[in-house]
């Protein structure tokens, strides 16, 4: 018992190192020679150490427990309670998923707007360029949509006109010669005269190709014309002549005054010329003329927002037109003699020997 | 200022450095630190504060296991490291319980901690058997004994306070306890 006590006492001196280097060194001898001992020794290593370890978590536990009774444990709970509302419950499990996609919305946002910011530029030039195409694509009919009151409203026509153009004669019996477009869909014609006298007319013929109709004044009161003072120009015109027109814009007669600047139309049409000349709705079929007060083609058609591009269909056409007609139905066909009695005379002259011949053409539907 | 530091969430060097010096501060900020984590995932997973708080008392004693064995390294957030630990004792408690095990709502990234909760457990179950063996040691054994091997009182102080008339007779008094505490110890 003493001597247990006593090895017990040098096991432990020995495990904490206390002994001196000869003690241990006598002691290590001993556990080499002793098993029985050696096993003590092993057994109580690993009983102490046990025992340290069972001592340290005994103190951490009772740290964590200070600690953990700092904490307002029953708030905590009642905050992190499962919710019983879905959403939350969602919005917590997956914050971060949130978040990301929060942030990744964000940047889309972001970016959508920034690229819009661009288009914004690129916007104004598809417009422009959509504003290009639609110039190329459409020619813009100068039929004018006139005003529902007017001194134009014809006697005994309670409604008022749907659109202007512009017709000269063509005969002294009555025929004219206007765009296809300006009679398109016409319930009644009536043309009026620079005098401001009006006429009922019937459309005699129609050319949707070349966009050309020739009416036929129909009216009782219509007194037959002297002979027009202009010819009808068979042969093509050069570029650089200068040319102008008479029409009906607005209800008095309106000069405008260019020249031709490409021999082809709209898209290469070789049945137009293409002609610099100011023109607005309701120069739609009036002649175009150059300096000797020939006749060389029939005002149509402009290109929206370029400067100084109309089009005017090429007299030949409208000489086609007119040998569509039975040739008795005409009159005499003294029109387009060979001697143009404009040839010579100023524009000033030109344009009041020519006025009376332009007619307005109103159209009712 | 200093309270304000000690309620914020220390850092995961400060927590080890705090750990490996024994410091008190830095275990009560760590443990302040993640403990709502750790109930808000045990709430969420059929459990209640009260398994919380063992849950991650345990949690904790495995970190301070590992940081104390020396050959502590540091793989992943400490926050990770302590909601894995505790996800994994959590899983095992319930499968115990029989309850339902399959998806658990997860709130946060899980590491592999399986090997150092193996080690955990054969420590815990020393802990037990230790535990166990001391309870039935009986007073006065178990007090002189864990004066003497852990409060590390000396011969001196202990044959003071339980009016023993000399060291010696604590000493023997000491090794009977002893060889009681050992034989109950290996026997379990």
């Amino acid at each position: 018992m003493r001597n247990d006590i006593e090895l017990e006492t040098i096991i432990e001196d020995y495990l904490q190192g206390k002994l001196t280097a000869e003690e241990a060194k006598a002691f290590e001898q001993l556990r080499l020679n002793d098993p029985v001992i050696d096993h003590r020794v092993v057994a109580h290593k690993v009983f102490l150490e046990s025992l340290a370890q069972y001592g340290r978590v005994i103190s951490l536990k009772q740290q964590m427990d200070h600690a953990h009774a700092g904490i307002d444990v029953a708030g905590l709970t009642e905050k992190m309670r499962p919710h019983p509302s879905f959403i939350v419950n969602l919005w917590r499990k997956n914050k971060s998923a949130v978040a990301i996609a929060a942030s990744f919305l964000l940047l889309t946002i972001f970016s959508i707007y920034s690229i819009q910011h661009n288009t914004k530029q690129n916007g104004t030039y598809e417009v422009m360029r959509r504003e290009i195409t639609t110039i190329k694509n459409n020619q813009n009919k100068l039929v004018r949509t006139l005003n529902s009151t007017g001194p134009k409203v014809p006697k005994g026509l309670a409604s008022s006109a749907k659109f202007g153009g512009t017709g000269f004669a063509l005969t002294a019996n009555g025929y004219l010669c206007t765009n296809y477009h300006v009679v398109r869909d016409a319930d009644s014609v009536y043309v009026q005269n620079s005098k401001g006298e009006s006429f009922k007319a019937k459309v005699a013929y129609r050319d949707v190709q070349y966009d050309i109709a020739i009416l036929k004044i129909i009216d009782d009161s219509f007194t037959p014309l002297a002979n027009p003072p202009y010819k009808l120009k068979k042969n093509s015109i050069g570029m650089g002549e200068n040319v102008y027109t008479l029409g009906y814009p607005k209800d008095d007669v309106v000069l405008g005054e260019g020249y031709v600047s490409s021999k082809t139309g709209h898209g290469g049409d070789t049945t137009q010329y293409q002609v610099s000349i100011p023109i607005n709705p309701g120069n739609s079929g009036g002649p175009l003329l150059d300096d000797q007060g020939n006749i060389i083609g029939l005002i149509t058609a402009k290109e929206n927002q370029v400067e100084g591009a109309a089009f005017a269909v090429k007299s030949k056409y409208i000489l086609e037109a007119l040998n569509a007609i039975p040739s008795d139905s005409l009159g005499k066909k003294a029109v387009f003699s060979k001697k143009n009695p404009l040839q010579g005379l100023s524009r000033t002259r030109q344009i009041d020997k020519i006025g009376k011949y332009v007619y307005m053409i109103n159209v009712y539907n | 200022m200093s309270n304000k530091l000690s309620s914020s969430v220390p850092t995961d060097r400060e927590v080890v450095l705090g750990i490996l010096n024994n410091s008190e501060d830095a275990l009560n900020r760590l443990y302040i630190g993640y403990f709502p984590m750790v109930l808000q995932f045990i709430l969420n997973n059929n459990g209640d504060e009260d398994d919380a708080k063992d849950v991650y008392q345990e949690a904790i004693i495995v970190l301070y296991n590992k940081i104390r064995s020396g050959d502590f390294e540091l793989s992943s957030k400490l926050k990770t490291y302590i909601y894995s630990v505790c996800r994994r004792i959590w899983l095992k408690k319930l499968t115990q319980q029989s309850k339902k095990t399959n998806n658990l709502s997860d709130l946060e990234d899980v590491v592999a901690v399986e090997v150092d909760l193996e080690q955990h457990e054969e420590k815990e179950l020393q802990f037990e058997k230790m535990g166990s063996a001391l309870v039935s040691l009986g007073e006065p054994c178990k007090t002189i004994i864990q004066d003497f091997y852990i409060h590390n009182l000396s011969m001196q102080d202990i044959c003071e306070k339980f009016g023993y008339t000399n060291t010696d007779n604590v000493k023997t008094q000491k090794y009977k306890c002893l060889q009681r505490l050992k034989k109950l110890f290996f026997q379990s």
